[in-house]
This record gives structure tokens, C-alpha cells and sequence, in this order.
């Protein structure tokens, strides 16, 4: 679909949907603390953000995940790639990795409260784990995947192991390593509301959870609106031109 | 002539890691190749020709027997022997350039020498307009190009090649095969080409060594003595000296294959 056919389609589709809710919100019989309208939710985000509250929310769980992920990312890329160049360790590894990245860092939670305490460091732990192993994970499948043929060429042109892991496996994992990042900023961004939820003094996931005591429904869909928006923010202006110039252009993955 | 590559008494075996089955892939192998020969090594699919080059580029250790290369011992492989395998093995994250560069890089020859070596190849193999493509954008053909640049411009004493073209499209394959004789007038390498088409192993041998199967070992040594600027797909259309040998390896294939059928 060309872009102003796409632009076009999805104004449209907002537009219709707002006005749907708009109408909903006017018509229903239920108090508005159920069903606030469109416009309520602009208001509660614009006295939010006057207030500075919204943006010191925002801030903070940016802060988080840039922080708690950029960490997971910096230690498991380079882990993930070491694992993955040994069979042996790899398949020791794969169940163990496999494992810890199916007990999300929110079945964590519990345990590292009583390790950590009610706090910051709790958050951000939780986060780094949910990040931690699909980028581990992948990062070793990344390398365990690149075709044998490839390694085999470079040897018969003399390249040493270290040629090999740079000129070869390296980017040979890239797609892998990419999928890991994608899956791990995204289970580590709802991981980190999850855990602002039940720990956090500020940020948005604190903000949703702690609007609902007061019955603020409007702020709540406020919220849930920022941290969507924000992922979509994440996607189109970082991980997307990432792809773009590297696993793209080569042509290893089709778009 | 010398003989640049010698094979003495070579054997391999494996166990299918599948079926659990011994298979004995080469037995009793005796081969030498002089230097600057194009041999091409044709026999049945499963004869064990893969498994010959192979044990030649040294990826794999033969179970038994020995090869020399200039009366040194094969141990593993080394830029000496370049090999153009059938799958593409050209890296996609590499353009066309950079691929051809790859083994001069390795070889840590300076760049300028290498951009004037990378031009040389590519024009040789037909490449030129295409150096800054990755291979994805390339046809099947041009792909197996970049292969044969750039084990060529990283200088090799033997080229091994597993059936290079097999994985093209008739058309292009009989251009490549009529390069390849130009560029085997060109440089005087020693070459190595495994292949199941008789006609491309006539097509481009000084000698072709038809191997018979379960277990591989050399069956017979056919010379083709046509000289190579005479080599065209056109004549040999018409050519009757390269029609018999042509039939008589193929007779000679044949045998091996219907020993195998009742």
C-alpha cells in the first residue's frame, strides 16, 4: 500500500473509532467513571503534563527500561555469542535458557522482593532478567544457526577463528540477535509496567494502578495509551532503521 | 609435470547419523593430479565425489590413506587450495566487492592492491556494474561468480570446485562452463572439478576420472586431448572427437549406475 493510501486508512480508522467511543460515552447509561470519554482523556493528559507529573512518569520508566535493558542487552549479546560458539556448551545450555526465559520476570517478583526489598532495585532486576534471557537465548541460536557452508568458505580461504567469529558468525547472527532485542524490550517493557504496578512509586505503571484507586479511569487510558504509543515510538525510530541498514539490506530477512 | 596432488590409497568412512549405517564412502583411492591439470571427477550421485573434494580442501580427515599436496600431507584447510562450493557460499552480509576482497583481506594484502585485484576478477568473471550489489539482489548464476572471483583472486595453487553450476540455469550454466575454460587458459591453475554431468566434465577436463560407487574408488582415466581454444559449446555440438569421449563416459557412468539397478 503506498504511504499516503496507508496515512489516509488509518485516519479514517482513528477517526471512526474516536468517534464510536465518543458517541458510546455520550449515550450509555453508565456513570463516567466507567466509560470517560475521548475527550476526558486528552484533558486528564493535559493537566498531567501542566502539573509535570506526566512527564517526570514517562521519564522514569524510560529511564528504567533504557537502563535495565541496555545492561541486559550489554552483558548478553557478548554472553549469548561466546555460548553459542562452543556444541557442546550450547546444547548444555539451550533447556537451562529456554527454561529461565519462560518464568517471566514477574514470576520473579515475589522472590526478589524479599532479596532486593520494596524498591528501585526490585524494578529494575525484574526488567533486566525478562530482557536477559531471549537476548541470551537468541544470541546463541543466532550463532548455532549460521550455515556451516559459510564457516567451511572462510576456512578454505584461510581465515582464522577469530576471522571467523568476526567476519562470519557475528553478523551471520545478527537476525537472531535482533529477534532477542525486539522480544526482550518488549517482554521488559511490560514487564517494567507490571512491576511499577506493584513496586514502583512513580512511573506510568504506577500511575494506571494507583489511578484506579481514586477511580480515574481517564488517566488510566491515558496510560495505557502513552505506553503503547511510546513502543510504537521505540519501533519506528530505533529498532526498525537498526533492521533496515543491517538484516534487511542483506536480504536475511524479507519485508 | 609434476604432480601437484597426490592421493595414495584414500578411504573414508562414516556412520549415518540417521540410518546408524556404516557407510564407506571412498576405498582405495589412487589419484595424481599434475600440476596445472583440470581434472574433472565424474561418477553416479553418491559415489563419494563431495566426499573426495572434500577430504582434498581438508575439511574432512579421511579414515585411511593419505593426501599430499607438492609431497606435503593434507592436515587442514589452507588458502592453497581454494574451493567453490555448490551450495552458494558466498556471505550475504558482504557485497559483491567485498566478497571477491574477502580472501586478500585475510591475506592482509593492502588495499589498493586489492581494489585493483577485485577489478581485474570482476571484469573476468562479468561482473562489472554489479560490485556494490549484495548477493540477494543477484541471480543464481552471478552468485556462483562472485564464488569463482573470489577464490580465484585470493590465488590459490588448486582450485577444487564441487559441481559449481549445478544449481543454475541450463543457459547460464553453458557461459559459465566456457568462462571457466577461458579462465583455466588464463591462469594454468590446478583444478579439481567435481561433477555428475558428463558432458560439462568432458567439456572442461584434460583428463576425466570417472568414479565407480559403493565404494568409491577411480574406475577409469579418460584424456580428453582437445585443446582448450577449441573448446565451444558450438563445436563440440558438432565436434565427433568430443561426441566419443563423451560416450564412453558415459558408458563408463552408466555401468556404475545399472550395477545398481536389476
Amino acid at each position: 500500500m503506498a504511504r499516503w493510501q496507508l496515512a489516509t486508512t488509518w485516519v479514517v480508522f482513528l477517526g471512526g473509532a474516536l468517534a464510536a467511543w465518543s458517541l458510546a460515552a455520550a449515550t450509555l447509561p453508565v456513570p463516567a467513571y466507567v466509560l470517560p470519554p475521548p475527550l476526558a482523556v486528552l484533558t486528564s493528559g493535559t493537566e498531567l503534563i501542566t502539573k509535570g507529573i506526566l512527564p517526570m512518569y514517562v521519564g522514569e520508566s524510560l529511564r528504567r527500561i533504557v537502563l535495565a535493558a541496555g545492561l541486559a542487552m550489554l552483558v548478553g549479546v557478548p554472553a549469548g555469542l561466546l555460548l553459542g560458539l562452543s556444541r557442546r556448551i550450547a546444547d548444555v545450555m539451550y533447556p537451562l535458557l529456554n527454561f529461565f526465559q519462560s518464568v517471566s520476570g514477574i514470576a520473579w517478583l515475589p522472590l526478589m522482593l524479599v532479596w532486593f526489598g520494596f524498591g528501585e532495585r526490585t524494578i529494575l532486576a525484574a526488567v533486566n532478567y525478562t530482557v536477559l534471557f531471549p537476548v541470551i537465548f537468541n544470541a546463541m541460536l543466532g550463532v548455532r544457526s549460521v550455515p556451516r557452508i559459510y564457516v567451511n568458505a572462510l576456512r578454505t580461504l584461510g581465515g582464522s577463528r577469530w576471522r571467523i567469529v568476526r567476519d562470519v558468525l557475528l553478523p551471520g547472527a545478527l537476525p537472531n540477535i535482533a529477534t532477542g532485542m525486539r522480544l526482550g524490550l518488549a517482554y521488559g517493557w511490560r514487564a517494567l509496567i507490571a512491576a511499577e504496578m506493584l513496586v514502583g512509586a512513580n512511573g506510568l505503571g504506577f500511575m494506571i494502578f494507583n489511578a484506579q484507586n481514586f477511580h480515574l479511569t481517564a488517566r488510566i487510558m491515558l496510560g495505557m495509551t502513552i505506553i503503547g504509543l511510546l513502543w510504537l515510538l521505540l519501533d519506528y525510530f530505533v529498532l526498525r532503521p537498526l533492521e533496515e541498514a543491517t538484516i534487511a539490506r542483506w536480504g536475511l530477512v524479507q519485508r | 609435470m609434476s604432480a601437484k596432488i597426490v592421493v595414495r590409497d584414500l578411504g573414508h568412512e562414516y556412520v549415518n547419523p540417521f540410518t546408524r549405517e556404516r557407510v564407506v564412502a571412498l576405498s582405495g583411492v589412487d589419484l595424481e593430479v599434475p600440476a596445472g591439470e583440470f581434472l574433472t571427477v565424474v561418477g553416479p550421485s553418491g559415489c563419494g565425489k563431495t566426499t573426495l573434494l572434500n577430504i582434498l580442501a581438508g575439511l574432512i580427515q579421511p579414515t585411511r590413506g593419505a593426501v599430499l599436496l607438492d609431497g606435503r600431507p593434507v592436515v587442514g584447510p589452507g588458502r592453497d587450495r581454494g574451493v567453490v562450493f555448490q551450495e552458494f557460499a558466498i556471505l550475504p552480509w558482504r557485497t559483491v566487492e567485498r566478497n571477491i576482497a574477502h580472501g586478500l583481506e585475510i591475506q592482509g594484502v593492502p588495499r589498493a592492491e586489492r581494489a585493483a585485484s577485485v577489478r581485474r576478477f570482476v571484469e573476468l568473471v562479468g561482473l562489472k556494474g554489479f560490485e556494490g550489489k549484495y548477493p540477494h539482489e543477484l541471480s543464481g548464476g552471478m552468485k556462483q561468480r562472485v564464488a569463482v572471483a573470489r577464490t580465484l583472486a585470493s590465488n590459490p595453487e588448486v582450485m577444487l570446485m564441487d559441481e559449481p553450476f549445478a544449481s543454475v540455469d541450463a543457459q547460464t550454466r553453458i557461459t559459465l562452463q566456457e568462462e571457466l575454460n577461458v579462465i583455466a587458459q588464463a591462469t594454468h591453475k590446478t583444478i579439481l572439478f567435481v561433477t555428475h554431468n558428463v558432458e560439462e566434465a568432458v567439456f572442461l577436463g584434460d583428463r576425466c576420472c570417472v568414479l565407480s560407487r559403493h565404494p568409491g574408488r577411480v574406475k577409469t582415466l579418460v584424456p580428453v586431448r582437445i585443446p582448450r581454444p577449441a573448446r565451444t559449446w558450438k563445436m563440440f555440438t558438432s565436434d565427433p572427437d568430443f561426441t566419443a569421449i563423451k560416450d564412453q563416459v558415459l558408458r563408463l557412468v552408466r555401468e556404475e549406475v545399472g550395477a545398481q539397478e536389476p
